[in-house]
Order: C-alpha cells, then sequence, then structure tokens
C-alpha cells in the first residue's frame, strides 16, 4: 500500500512524502527534494565563465578557460555526489530498529541503522537553526545508564526540513509502530 | 531599595561626569589642533604624538563594526547544533525532584518530558 502527497519544505520548496506499509509492523517514510534545477545549474556555469572569460581578457593566458571548464565540471561531479541529496527515507521496522537513507543525485546511498533497543522515541523537537526557529524530527537515543535520560539525538530529514504537516504524518506513522513494542510481542 | 528615582548623590555624580567630560573634550581639542610649538612655549612637552588623536577614534570606530559582527557570529556559535542533547533537556531538568500529586491542587511546576509533550499536541486524543 503506497501514499503520496505533496508539503513544502522550510524553505518554501516543494518535497513529496512518500509512504508504504510494508506489513503490520513494517513502514517506509520517504521524503523526496526537489531536483536540481536547469535555471540555476545554467547560472551558476554562465557566472563562472563570465568571470574566466573576464580573467582572461585580464591576463591574456588562455589557461584560465580550460581551467574554468575543468572547475565547473569538477564542481558539478562533487555537488552531485556529495552534497545535492534525491531522497531521504525512514524504514522503521517495529522489534528490530530504524534505517535511515539518503539518496544523492549520483545515485549514492548512504544508510544508518539503529536497533530499535537504542531508540527511546522519536519526536519532533523545536530548535534555533540559521536565525529561523525550525520543527525537525529526530529520534532520541537511549541512555543505557539512565532509563529517563537521552544519550544522543539523531536529526532526520535534514535536508530536504519539511514543515510540521509534513512531520505530523511522518510523526504519527512512527508512534504508531512504536506503540507496538510497549504492548509487547504478545500483540500481533 | 534600588530605585530609579533621582538623589542628591546621583546628581552630584552626574554632574562631576558632565564637567569631566567636558574638560576631556576640551583637552582633546587642544591636543589635536594646537601646534606642537606653542605647547612646548608654554613648557607643556609630554604629550603623546598627535598621530594618535585621529588613530585612536579611527581604530575605535573599526572596533565597533567589527564588534558587530563577532557578537553575531558568537550568538551563532553558541546555539546549540540541531543533534545537540541540549535542545531537549538541561541538568536542571535532569536533576528536578517529582512533587506528589495532591487532589484539587494545581499542579507543581515541572519540565514536562518532550516525548509527553509531543504525544499531547501530535495525536489527537478520541
Amino acid at each position: 500500500r503506497m501514499e503520496e502527497r505533496r508539503y513544502r519544505s522550510v524553505s518554501g520548496a516543494p518535497v513529496a512524502l512518500r509512504r508504504r506499509q510494508h506489513s503490520a509492523s513494517c513502514r517506509e517514510l520517504a521524503v523526496r527534494c526537489p531536483r536540481l534545477q536547469l535555471r540555476s545549474l545554467s547560472a551558476v556555469s554562465s557566472a563562472v565563465w563570465l568571470a574566466a572569460y573576464g580573467l582572461f581578457v585580464l591576463s591574456e593566458n588562455s589557461m584560465v578557460l580550460s581551467a574554468a571548464i575543468f572547475i565547473t565540471l569538477l564542481g558539478l561531479i562533487v555537488y552531485l555526489h556529495f552534497v545535492k541529496i534525491d531522497q531521504e527515507s525512514l524504514l522503521v521496522i517495529g522489534s528490530l530498529g530504524i534505517q535511515v537513507t539518503s539518496s544523492y543525485a549520483s545515485g549514492k546511498e548512504s544508510t544508518t541503522f539503529i536497533e530499535m533497543g537504542q531508540v527511546k522515541d522519536v519526536v519532533i523537537n523545536e530548535a534555533i537553526h540559521m536565525q529561523k526557529v525550525i520543527y525537525y524530527l529526530c529520534i532520541l537515543l537511549q541512555d543505557p545508564g539512565d532509563p529517563q535520560g537521552v544519550s544522543e539525538v539523531v536529526p532526520l530529514f535534514q535536508s530536504s526540513k519539511p514543515r510540521l504537516d509534513c512531520l505530523i504524518e511522518v510523526y504519527k506513522s512512527c508512534q504508531e509502530i512504536l506503540e507496538q513494542r510497549k504492548t509487547g510481542p504478545q500483540s500481533s | 531599595e534600588n530605585s530609579p528615582a533621582p538623589l542628591p548623590e546621583r546628581a552630584i555624580y552626574g554632574f562631576a561626569l558632565f564637567l569631566g567630560s567636558w574638560f576631556g573634550f576640551m583637552l582633546y581639542l587642544i591636543w589635536a589642533y594646537v601646534p606642537e610649538t606653542w605647547l612646548f612655549s608654554l613648557g607643556l612637552t609630554y604629550w603623546p604624538q598627535k598621530y594618535w588623536a585621529v588613530a585612536l577614534p579611527a581604530y575605535l570606530l573599526v572596533a565597533i563594526g567589527i564588534g558587530y559582527i563577532l557578537l553575531f557570529g558568537i550568538n551563532m556559535m553558541s546555539t546549540a547544533p540541531l543533534n545537540s542533547t541540549h535542545t531537549i533537556t538541561d541538568n536542571y531538568a535532569k536533576k528536578q525532584q517529582q512533587k506528589k500529586f495532591q487532589e484539587e491542587a494545581i499542579p507543581a511546576l515541572r519540565d514536562i518530558p518532550i516525548s509527553e509533550v509531543n504525544r499531547m499536541f501530535f495525536i489527537p486524543e478520541k
């Protein structure tokens, strides 16, 4: 069963939330960011090449032009592979753990798995970020020494930064699965 | 006891500061504008270089400008990052004592854990 809905990110960009229910205790929630825009790519490369042409006119050295082309290409590859995130997804498997995956625009995927014993809760927290107060979803990790304590906070959806309405949907989905571990393994 | 109302002592302090600042300003103007030869002829030879009469105000203004940017930067640096536990709790909240619940009394003020707050806000009660 799959659902997709549109929301907005903190900066106003459109993001899409896709929800899949694999089974009663397994859900996958994926937030897809807007793709790289052709106009911003053209704007950046035109600006770099214009600056390089200006330098070439001043210095009469044609290496500047080839260097600019090389830098643009290398910069684009580095950006697509290390910076531009295409989709961030959360796979919650009750009684096993939570898997967080980030897929980059170049196809690279980086995953983190947190086992359910370490997860204290998944909450929506508010914090100050770059002169704004934003809501963000985060996983609270259990402190082994103190049952009430939080040892670490793992923020989720850091690149797509969806707004509160999207976060509430993700929160409710996660809580439905996390509640099952309190009622115990006897419930199906 | 610590009221901001005017008092005789405060009036005297204020007037002394007023006279002092006028005196300081006149001294600064004399030092900056009166030629060195005139001052030497009066016998006043031990002055700092007149270079400083222009340099110190310039330094002060640049320092104030940098101070704005520095304060902004210090604020940004001391904001807790999104992955720190300081956004969730702090030492006072961890050490708080639970007061016993009394019937018909207003519950005591306490820091409510974030999980409970989230449940109250985002999961609608049926």
